[in-house]
């Protein structure tokens, strides 16, 4: 009994222990000691501070601990953490919840790179009223994805790859007509058609709420104003998106896409019967997880050309005593060269713009890493890096609107019914209008 | 008889009175600590402004009266009200759905039939399952793009169903999903049933009553203290419900699963907005027991005890 009681109480000490050693501060080495939460498997967690100890090793001033929370709770631990006067140093955040935090001063307004000779690129810097206040370690935009062995099948070049040669909104559908089958082969062209026993679809559109803001953006629309203060969902928006749903409910050449599901490509291209379907970036590193032959392309556009930036932020947090050092500490973790692992399987791309201008720098992470080299090389370079860097692509709400958090809420939940067709995009709109106004207010 | 005319309580009577209180103790102290006091702060946090950025500032919260109250009504973006109805109606189409479904199923699991026990088990089974599993796997069963029961629809020849992306047969669906997984209710009633007087059978069958009759006039008076706790339980844990929300549906299609838990995580764990979460929640449990105090008064017109209510 009293060697139990030894025991706990020893167990109940080094948790003690952990806990302090946990916190940030000065450490006996006389290190400024920092916690740095990023999102991702817990189980990773050795081998993330395997990554961070490469910093810790380089100097003798800062001391870096991770602490890795699994996604689909990220910012509620976070929360929870700050709750009790216990959040971390700095860490990765939410991009919705970016600017919010902000407000609620969970996040220190600080440009990390404020004197620095090179930062990220504007389109990726997260700006509340102007102000700077944290940048995505990834650059990402969207593309369009595309099984090769389905255009071959059936006969149909590839989607273009470059701006210049982008499709339009019609032609796109008329591509996806002809590599649209039924059981029995025919295309939505043909007489004979069974829109109800579809094998193959032609395409895929990226339901999930904030993909969809590039549709309303390419008809010359806006979600909101360009102060981030404002609702705008205007005609063109409106139209914009109501012709992503009319893909399936009209056209008959897409699946039916409620917007629930973020992973769009899994249920497109990595489904197998989809041949081609718009999705992020990202997209790339999914080539090590399947055997699907496929490439990338620019996306169609329906009045203007037109593309959105993504990428989970960094950020200080409000309750370190150590900003300048975690400033320090992020710029290290934000640089291409230190996070060089997801970059170089195909799920970021670098964040510096001379990683985009540099030809030594383009050749090193497109061309020689292979999951883009497959693509090939080529396409990506003029379908992703020249995208990112092309005046058409703007800047997601999220990186200057706060609460889009409850604005996404409102419109993934909404705009399911103008995607199973029982409403138009222009009746959801008006409905939820007073409360996309009020859920962006805050 | 007056009052003042009362026998004097035995000592028996008063060692049991006392045993009764402190066998209480410990759940009356477990039932404050970690229900009626954070209910009271959850009160009290709803009349503030209380948000992360208090804590995070060190600031203290302004008190703001019925503000929050006012507001979780008339903010369109909240729409308390919608979220009242779509969860009672979800609650009570589960309650009885549930309730009617466990109590069939209970009196076919307690007829000698070959394999009672895997059978049994099989019923029971959903019920152990995690939430979440269950939801996601039956999630890509009602799938409209490839899910298995819209597959076999089809080759039925009929049209496919919008099972979970429709407003009008998401709630239907997800009761479904409810009703499965209620293995609980089932052994409940698996044992009630094992308790009905069998002299009360035998001396209907001798009055030639047959099987409805001996099912409406005995088995289900013996079961109604039965089913009233399975109604409590069942409305309790439905009221509650949260996963579907959170793992498939997202509150959609349109506000039609937007439940009022679903509301209070959105406004207080995802976004630190205690105030309206605190204001949501006690709501929430106002409604809930105004539901189970109907349940308690309309119980006492329907239930019968055999031996009494020991009042």
């Amino acid at each position: 009994m009293k060697k139990a009681k030894i025991i706990a109480i020893l167990c109940a000490a080094i948790m003690i222990l952990g806990l302090v050693a946990a916190c940030g501060g000065s450490g006996s080495s006389g290190r400024v000691e920092l916690v740095f939460a990023l999102w991702g498997d817990p189980a990773e967690l050795e081998t993330t501070q395997e990554a961070l100890d490469v910093f810790n090793d380089m100097q003798d001033r800062i001391r870096v601990t991770a602490i890795q929370i699994a996604q689909e709770e990220y910012s509620e631990r976070l929360l929870t953490m700050a709750a009790g006067g216990n959040m971390p140093d700095c860490g990765m955040v939410d991009e919705r919840t970016a600017i919010g935090w902000t407000r609620e001063g969970l996040i220190l307004p600080i440009d990390i790179y404020a004197g620095q000779p090179s930062k990220p690129k504007d389109g990726i810097t997260f700006k509340d009223n102007g102000q700077t206040v944290a940048y995505s370690v990834a650059s990402e935009v969207l593309g369009l994805w595309f099984n090769k062995d389905m255009f071959d099948a059936a006969g149909v070049p590839y989607p273009p790859a470059t701006l210049e040669t982008a499709w339009q909104w019609d032609e796109f559908i008329e591509v996806a007509k002809q590599l649209t089958f039924d059981a029995n082969g025919n295309t939505p062209n043909d007489p004979d058609f069974d829109a109800r026993n579809i094998v193959q679809y032609g395409a895929y559109v990226n339901c999930w709420a904030w993909q969809m803001e590039v549709w309303a953006l390419s008809n010359g629309g806006r979600w909101y104003s360009q102060d981030g203060k404002s609702i705008v969902f205007d005609a063109a928006a409106i139209e914009g998106m109501q012709n992503v749903y009319d893909l399936y409910l009209v056209h008959n050449v897409a699946p039916f896409n409620a917007g629930q599901e973020d992973n769009g490509w899994w249920f497109s291209i990595g489904a197998g019967n989809v041949a081609m379907g718009t999705d992020g970036q990202w997209s790339t590193g999914f080539a090590g997880d399947s055997d699907i032959d496929y490439g990338v392309a620019v996306l169609p556009y329906m009045k203007q050309q037109a593309n959105i930036t993504a990428g989970g932020p960094v950020a200080v947090f409000a309750d370190t005593d150590h900003p300048d050092e975690a400033a320090e500490f992020l710029r290290w973790y934000s640089d291409p060269e230190n996070n060089w692992g997801p970059i170089e399987a195909g799920w970021w791309m670098p964040n510096m713009m001379n990683w985009f201008t540099d030809e030594a720098l383009l050749k090193r992470w497109i061309d020689d890493t292979p999951n883009r080299a497959r693509l090939p090389a080529s396409s990506f370079r003029t379908a992703m890096a020249d995208v990112a860097l092309h005046p058409s692509t703007q800047p997601t709400g999220w990186y200057y609107t706060p609460n889009t958090d409850q604005v996404d809420r409102i419109l993934i939940a909404s705009l399911s019914e103008a995607a199973n067709g029982s409403k138009t995009v222009a009746q959801v709109i008006e409905e939820v209008r007073p409360a996309l106004e009020a859920a962006l207010a805050g | 008889m007056k009052k003042s005319d009362k026998p004097p309580k035995s000592n028996m009577v008063i060692k049991e009175q006392r045993a009764a209180y402190v066998f209480l103790i410990p759940a009356f102290l477990g039932l404050s600590l970690i229900t009626y006091l954070p209910l009271l702060a959850a009160l009290f946090v709803g009349f503030t402004d209380l948000t992360i950025g208090h804590m995070v500032r060190g600031e203290a919260p302004q008190f703001v009266g019925l503000k929050n109250f006012i507001d979780i009504f008339t903010n369109p973006s909240i729409d308390f009200f919608n979220s009242i109805l779509v969860t009672v109606y979800f609650a009570l189409f589960a309650v009885v759905s549930s309730v009617v479904y466990s109590m069939f199923i209970a009196i076919l699991l307690n007829r000698r039939i070959p394999g009672r026990a895997f059978f049994r088990a099989v019923f029971y089974v959903p019920y152990i399952l995690p939430a979440v599993a269950t939801i996601i796997s039956w999630s890509f069963l009602l799938r409209f793009e490839g899910g298995l029961i819209n597959y076999f629809l089809v080759n039925m020849g009929f049209d496919r169903v919008h099972f979970l992306s429709s407003a009008e047969t998401v709630v239907p669906s997800l009761v479904m999903i409810a009703v499965w997984a209620c293995g609980n209710l089932i052994v409940i009633f698996l044992a009630g049933l094992q308790n009905v007087p069998r002299t009360y059978m035998e001396a209907a069958e001798v009055d030639g009553a047959n099987f409805w009759q001996r099912f409406w006039k005995i088995t289900i008076p013996c079961m109604t203290p039965i089913i009233f706790f399975n109604m409590l339980m069942s409305l309790v844990v439905n009221l509650q419900i949260v996963v579907p929300a959170l793992a498939v549906t997202s509150g959609g299609p349109g506000k039609s699963t937007m439940f009022m838990t679903y509301l209070m995580y959105h406004y207080g764990p995802r976004s630190g907005q205690y105030a309206t979460a605190s204001a949501i929640a006690f709501l929430f449990f106002m409604i809930a027991a105004i539901l189970a105090a109907v349940l308690f008064i309309t119980s006492k017109n329907w239930i019968f005890y055999e031996g009494g209510d020991d009042k």
